[in-house]
């Protein structure tokens, strides 16, 4: 039975995900101080943006560089409809992820005879479009003066537990890494069920893709959707992190820095953006000692990346470690 | 099932395309073509190189929206029907260049056939249950035995970029044949293969016929249209050349003409 055959890579996998969960726990009390804190929660975010861009480039094929739009409207939807409309957390938090998602799908339908690097130009306009709009509504977003004082989201009481209150870095990063688990968890069965290999066949070839009944633009409307709603989720979580909102954190270059993630992680695969995001969050704070020349050495490593490993750190990794014995599956 | 009857008039036709005509600037690429295919037969269009062959291809499939004339199938009007929803009416198609997702598996390019017969709830997707995986194993089950069908059993897990020219044009067919389509549309599927190759896939297209499949075939190579098909149509410079029977079109002195070059009579 190929049901029996499929319980070992799923067992393997529920390990997997129960591991990382631990890792999520403890990671807080191993790395302490408020400094070490503030990366493991950046890492998070960065890992959410990545697997959200990576979702509609490295499995829809299609080049998006407007991630950081995306993540600017949901750090901005949920603190005004926070702050303005006085909705709890939770709700700003979901309705920053839908605006985010709807922001994607909008895009998307605009962006639907473009691709390569015309969708990669329309998408990149729209990033610098949200930018300008966030410096200049000013009766809404205060502009460059920013938005101060923003909460973390509300202490959690579980029933038989003690009080969990986000003002405690560690605790903050087992919300928000919990959440991008979670993220990775949706994407990961999406692109494990027929929808993987959907949005590939539209990546690998459109005109054949249709010719098998796909639908590309819907799906491409999906992909944007679901990868924006992602970037919406982080962007929720920034601002009560952060504690102010200032538009220069979602300026244009942060849709480069998301698509470097990607990149050198090893888009297409899920684990690889993980991967990206975390090293390219801590590599430059450990090069602070050398200055401005960390931005030299970061540009070296993407340019490496790009040459000599397509596949990025993943194909690294499958380089080094001895591959084991795939087992073939069922006939 | 086994359709062996020979197409007949009396056999209501599945595909009918009327008076097609598409222009590509002022390039008459296809002008004023009508064909009848009826249930079970197989279907050959010939003509020269640039007779617009693989322009009425495109047409009868979706990818190109006639200028004028309609495309109707199974008694439904398709003209109006993008290519995606026509597969889902039972056309199927492979291409004159092959298109393949060369980075996929030969045994995913063929899963990737199957998912649009797939009914799983929506929640599945995410939390995979037991419809999920009734569906996994339905596609790969189906998958398996169409590259076996194809003569691929062996190179399932060979990225599809990495396979020879002739085991390409197969997964090509087999990944058609995953839309369970009633009629088959192949561009010129013996091009590029060798004798023995041309030889099993006649024998593979004559299988598919008896188990009741409907197939238009484009193709140069007359061994395979002078075996394989009940129909042909011969075009030239996108106009309807002459249409008859094999035999009658190897003795026809258009078609002749047509292709040796000599005057017309």
């Amino acid at each position: 039975m190929s049901s029996a055959d499929a319980t070992a890579p799923r067992r393997s996998r529920s390990a997997a995900y129960l591991l990382a969960l631990l890792a999520i726990v403890v990671l807080p009390y191993i790395l302490t101080g408020s400094y070490w804190r503030t990366n493991l929660i950046v890492c998070a975010l960065n890992v959410m943006l990545a697997i959200g861009l990576d979702f509609v480039l490295g499995y829809a094929g299609q080049l998006n560089l407007g991630q950081s739009a995306f993540y600017g409207i949901g750090a901005y939807a949920s603190t005004l409809l926070m702050m303005r409309l006085g909705l709890p957390f939770w709700i700003a938090f979901a309705g920053a992820v839908a605006l985010a998602g709807l922001a994607g799908i909008v895009l998307s339908l605009f962006a639907m005879r473009l691709r390569g690097h015309y969708l990669a130009i329309a998408s990149l306009g729209f990033a610098v479009i949200t930018y300008q709009v966030l410096l200049n509504w000013i009766s809404l977003t205060q502009g460059p003066l920013g938005i101060y004082a923003i909460p973390p989201p509300p202490a959690l009481a579980l029933p038989g537990l003690p009080t969990i209150d986000f003002h405690d870095l560690a605790h903050l990063f087992h919300l928000v890494a919990a959440f991008a688990l979670l993220s990775y968890f949706v994407l990961d069965q999406l692109v494990r069920s027929p929808i993987g290999e959907t949005l590939a066949a539209i990546r690998e070839d459109e005109v054949s893709a249709a010719a098998l009944g796909i639908n590309c633009a819907a799906w491409k409307v999906f992909a944007f959707g679901v990868g924006s709603a992602v970037a919406g989720a982080a962007g929720g979580f920034y601002a009560g992190f952060v504690g102010t909102l200032v538009p220069d954190a979602f300026f244009i270059t942060e849709s480069f820095t998301i698509l470097a993630m990607v990149v050198v992680g090893g888009m297409g695969t899920l684990i690889g953006p993980v991967a990206g995001a975390i090293l390219l969050t801590v590599l430059p704070e450990l090069l602070r000692g050398i200055g401005d020349l960390r931005l030299v050495v970061y540009g070296a490593a993407l340019t490496l990346v790009v040459l000599f490993m397509p596949g990025g750190l993943l194909q690294a990794a499958r380089l080094a470690i001895p591959q084991r014995k795939r087992p073939e599956p069922a006939q | 099932m086994t359709a062996s009857a020979p197409a007949s008039a009396l056999q209501p036709a599945l595909l009918r395309a009327s008076r097609l005509s598409k222009s590509f600037g002022g390039v008459r690429a296809v002008h004023d073509i009508s064909l009848e295919v009826p249930a079970g037969a197989v279907f050959a269009v010939i003509g020269p190189n640039g007779a617009g062959k693989s322009t009425l291809l495109n047409l009868l499939s979706g990818i190109f929206r006639p200028d004028t004339g309609t495309v109707a199938f199974g008694g439904a009007d398709l003209t109006d029907v993008p290519a995606h929803r026509r597969v889902r009416h039972g056309i199927a198609r492979t291409f004159q260049k092959i298109r393949l997702f060369r980075q996929l598996s030969a045994h995913e390019n063929v899963v990737a056939g199957c998912h649009i017969h797939c009914a799983i709830p929506a929640w599945q997707y995410v939390v995979h249950g037991r419809a999920f995986a009734r569906n996994h194993a339905r596609c790969h089950d189906k998958a398996t035995r169409l590259l076996a069908f194809m003569g691929l059993g062996a190179r399932a897990h060979v990225a599809a970029g990495a396979l020879a020219y002739g085991e390409r044009r197969m997964l090509e067919i087999a990944r058609a044949l995953a839309t369970a389509p009633r009629l088959l549309m192949l561009d010129e599927p013996a091009a590029g293969l060798n004798a023995g190759e041309v030889e099993a896939l006649i024998d593979r297209l004559q299988t598919l016929r008896r188990d009741g499949l409907t197939i238009l075939v484009v193709e140069h190579n007359m061994d395979l249209v002078m075996t394989i098909a009940d129909r042909v149509l011969v075009i030239d410079y996108g106009q309807h050349l002459f249409e008859g029977p094999p035999a009658a079109v190897q003795a026809h002195p258009g078609v002749i003409a047509a292709y040796l070059g000599e005057a017309p009579p």
